[in-house]
């Protein structure tokens, strides 16, 4: 069964179309990462993915289970990192982790050991137990996604996340998405960092001016632009557009 | 200076745009608010003075005595506001970051930041004083040179505790920059309220000495006949002394504007040269001693995988521990138990039962109007404060109308314990007659239901997610249309429920027949009020919420 199946999905602000028809259907065990510039319509795609923005027209499915319809069960189907990482300024960052562990109904002795491997792994074990507005973005972003492995998702939505990582950390992440995808779970990343896009998507996706202009893998990428550079291909296709317009 | 009018009019522009973006319905709505708030103030200290001003011999001295009172109220009340506003204005704003990084003087960073001090932290002593200023004029025919400089008095003088609030933090964390918010709060509470009590005992005893009377002419006698309540060195007394000598064109007026104006300046210049001594100093010394408190354990370290229990858990350690929240509970408790105090020390309205009954009816009313100010401070901001978190609760499998529910619920008990207190207690003090003191209860929870459901309504409807200021957030637009609502809805309420108190009198006291149906329809129409002002505004918070783009 596809993780996620997006029908003619589209959003429109005030008579202006900010995403406009948008098709997709993502399988278990795949990397998705959506290229735009900004302004392209990334972030809102992602968002109605997650259930935060409300689609003007078309359907999200996840898991068999139709967002619009049944938005509790398919939400808890769902991990989401979003691009400005935020904790509550007075908890510390087990206390945040707690919170949300008793928001998706779990049991202390069903991630307590997990979660303190994780913070070690992302090098945050010496801070977790301070208040989070000492936190710097990086440190915000990592305990964020720590909440991902507490209740298992099928589907982890994440919009742009190396900003304020270190290079250390962001090898790790890269690692732990990975892992992710070989236990079958679909990942679905924004992002503008395109060496990233290219060393982890397992299909490419180029939205520009609400629209997706190309879904496939880098393969199919190069065999329609002309290119193997990665870079090259994506200023192709959203200058494209760009000119197309005027 | 070219720096500082050019970060000025950014921050104009920024107040400008905002106010043009906000919606016709929002705009219209804090105008009304406003302009009604302001006439209310006019036509109640009219009232008041005018009253006052026709009692015999005692009247026109009891007048300034109150006038003074209350700016020498203001004065303390704006040093502490403004003491607790610099540190979050001058240090915790993350504009400063932005700021100090340009090519401009540290100076004219500090001009622009003392402005918004004391706009922010002066505007509801302002909006307060104006109508009284006013009034007063027109209550004592004052000529028409009197408007202008007493209302210029009134912007002026709120100049003062705002730069000595700013000397007061630069010097403090200049010296101990390992200070927290809340060590400041408490410290400079503590503080103010030592030296106002010390200069109080100094200058005027007699204002100290605890008053017990029977009688109101001895009562009144002793209030016109102090002398000065803050003394003459204190702008407050400044300020009473140019409402008094405007008034009757008396060349004192205008002597004690020039003084205001020259102290006001002079302690603006002090600050200034405070400021480019300390400022950067303090502020670069707060980044470099970051205070690293570990917690680890906790309220939310006793994990429950219900999600009822841990968001109510999550909420009361974040209002444990944000000190803008807690301090002014506190105040507020404090204020109320002054009350109840007062309400003990003034027997001689209580010999009567008749008096008495009214008294009650009175204090349920006045407690009515506590409960709205409280919705409006702390219950309205509720939303909000999930700030950008909302994204998260968004995406979780946790309904918005469950979150509703349990903000509802958390904030409902709150405000039932203290309304409930609060009547219990003053009740007992007024030796309230037993059925009134039974019924009034039962009234009062129908009042807490709707003023929570209405500050939470307008609260979602009306959210600022992006500020973390429990205070400013209650102090913007839609807090002020929360306000109008919740204070109509008090009055809608006391206006129904006055046909069955006065019918309840006239039975008790004047041996009229009672007349059932009336009592009976008044409280049916007061049910049926309150099915909708706790329905509706329930709804409009989940739609708020569930319909909402994030």
């Amino acid at each position: 069964m596809s993780t996620l199946i997006v029908r003619n999905l589209g959003k429109t602000f005030r008579n202006v179309s900010a995403v406009n028809g948008l098709d997709l259907e993502l399988r278990p065990g795949e990397i998705f990462v959506l290229l735009g510039p900004n302004g392209a319509g990334k972030t809102t795609t992602l968002k109605m993915i997650a259930g935060l923005v409300h689609p003007s027209e078309g359907d999200i499915i996840i898991k068999g289970i139709n967002l619009n319809e049944h938005p509790i069960a398919a939400k808890a189907h769902i991990g989401y990192v979003p691009d400005e990482p935020f904790i509550y300024n007075k908890l510390t960052g087990r206390e945040f982790i707690n919170f949300i562990a008793g928001i998706y109904r779990i049991e202390k002795d069903h991630f307590e050991e997990r979660m303190a491997a994780y913070f070690k792994r992302l090098g945050i074990g010496e801070w977790i137990d301070e208040f989070s507005e000492k936190y710097s973005h990086g440190m915000k972003q990592k305990v964020i996604m720590c909440q991902l492995f507490l209740h298992n998702p099928d589907l982890i939505l994440i919009d742009e996340p190396l900003v304020g990582l270190d290079p250390k950390t962001s090898k790790t992440v890269r690692e732990i998405f990975f892992e992710l995808r070989d236990q079958g779970k679909t990942l679905f990343i924004c992002t503008h960092t395109l060496s990233f896009a290219r060393e982890i998507a397992s299909r490419l996706g180029i939205i520009s001016e609400g629209v997706l202009k190309f879904t496939g893998d880098l393969d199919a990428l190069s065999t329609i632009s002309g290119s193997r550079d990665i870079e090259e291909i994506y200023l192709k296709l959203t200058e494209e557009s760009t000119t197309a317009d005027r | 200076m070219k720096e500082f009018w050019l970060l000025l009019r950014s921050h104009i522009k920024t107040v400008i745009t905002s106010i043009t973006t906000m919606g016709a319905f929002r705009f219209i709505s804090f105008v009304f608010v406003i302009a009604c708030f302001l006439l209310g103030s006019y036509y109640l200290f009219f009232r008041i003075f005018t009253y006052l001003l026709s009692v015999e011999m005692i009247g026109p001295g009891l007048t300034d005595r109150l006038i003074e009172m209350s700016f020498f109220v203001f004065f303390t009340m704006l040093l502490f506001s403004n003491v607790i506003t610099s540190f979050s204005t001058f240090y915790n704003d993350k504009e400063l970051d932005f700021l100090f990084s340009l090519p401009v003087k540290p100076t004219s960073v500090y001009l622009v930041k003392l402005i918004e001090n004391y706009l922010y932290a002066s505007w509801a002593t302002m909006i307060l004083a104006i109508p009284l200023v006013i009034a007063y004029g027109v209550t004592t025919r004052a000529p028409l040179l009197y408007f202008p400089f007493s209302l210029l008095g009134v912007l002026i003088f709120p100049l003062i505790p705002a730069a000595l609030a700013s000397m007061f933090i630069f010097s403090l964390l200049r010296l101990f920059p390992r200070l927290q918010a809340r060590d400041i709060i408490l410290l400079s509470l503590g503080l103010i309220m030592a030296l106002t009590f010390l200069y109080m005992k100094i200058t005027n005893p007699g204002l100290l000495k605890l008053f017990e009377t029977e009688n109101e002419r001895e009562l009144l006698l002793f209030a016109s006949n102090l002398t000065t309540i803050g003394g003459s060195y204190v702008p407050s007394t400044w300020l009473s002394n140019i409402l008094r000598g405007l008034s009757t064109a008396h060349m004192s007026g205008f002597f004690y504007s020039a003084l205001l104006f020259v102290v006001s300046l002079a302690a603006t210049i002090l600050a200034y040269l405070v400021a480019k001594l300390l400022y950067v100093q303090s502020w670069l010394l707060i980044g470099e001693h970051v205070a690293r408190r570990r917690f680890k354990r906790s309220l939310l370290s006793f994990h429950s995988a219900r999600p009822t229990r841990t968001f109510l858990m999550k909420d009361v350690l974040i209002f444990v521990r944000e000190p803008t929240q807690w301090v002014q509970l506190s105040m507020f408790t404090i204020l109320l138990i002054v009350y109840i105090f007062s309400l003990r020390r003034t027997p001689m309205y209580f010999t009567f039962p008749l008096w008495r009954t009214i008294v009650s009816f009175a204090n349920f009313a006045y407690i009515s109007f506590v409960i709205a100010t409280f919705g409006v401070r702390f219950i309205y901001p509720a939303v909000s404060l999930e700030r950008a978190g909302i994204w998260l609760l968004g995406s979780s499998p946790l309904s918005f109308r469950k979150i509703i529910a349990m903000k509802y619920l958390s904030n409902l008990f709150l405000a039932v314990v203290i309304i409930e207190a609060l009547l219990i207690f003053s009740n007992v003090v007024i030796r309230t007659d037993n059925s009134v003191f039974f019924i009034m209860p039962i009234i009062a929870l129908f009042v807490a239901a709707s003023l929570v459901s209405i500050n939470l309504g307008f609260g979602s409807r009306f959210p600022h997610f992006n500020e973390d200021n429990p205070s400013k957030i209650a102090a913007g637009s839609g807090g002020i249309i929360a306000a109008l609502a919740s204070i109509t809805y008090v009055g809608i309420s006391l206006i129904i429920l006055a046909a069955p108190a006065y019918n309840y009198l006239a039975s008790e006291y004047f041996n009229r027949p009672v007349n059932y149906p009336v009592i009976y329809s008044a409280l049916a129409v007061f049910v049926f009020l309150n099915i909708l002002t706790i329905g509706i505004p329930l709804k409009i918070a989940s739609r708020s919420l569930v319909y909402a783009d994030f």
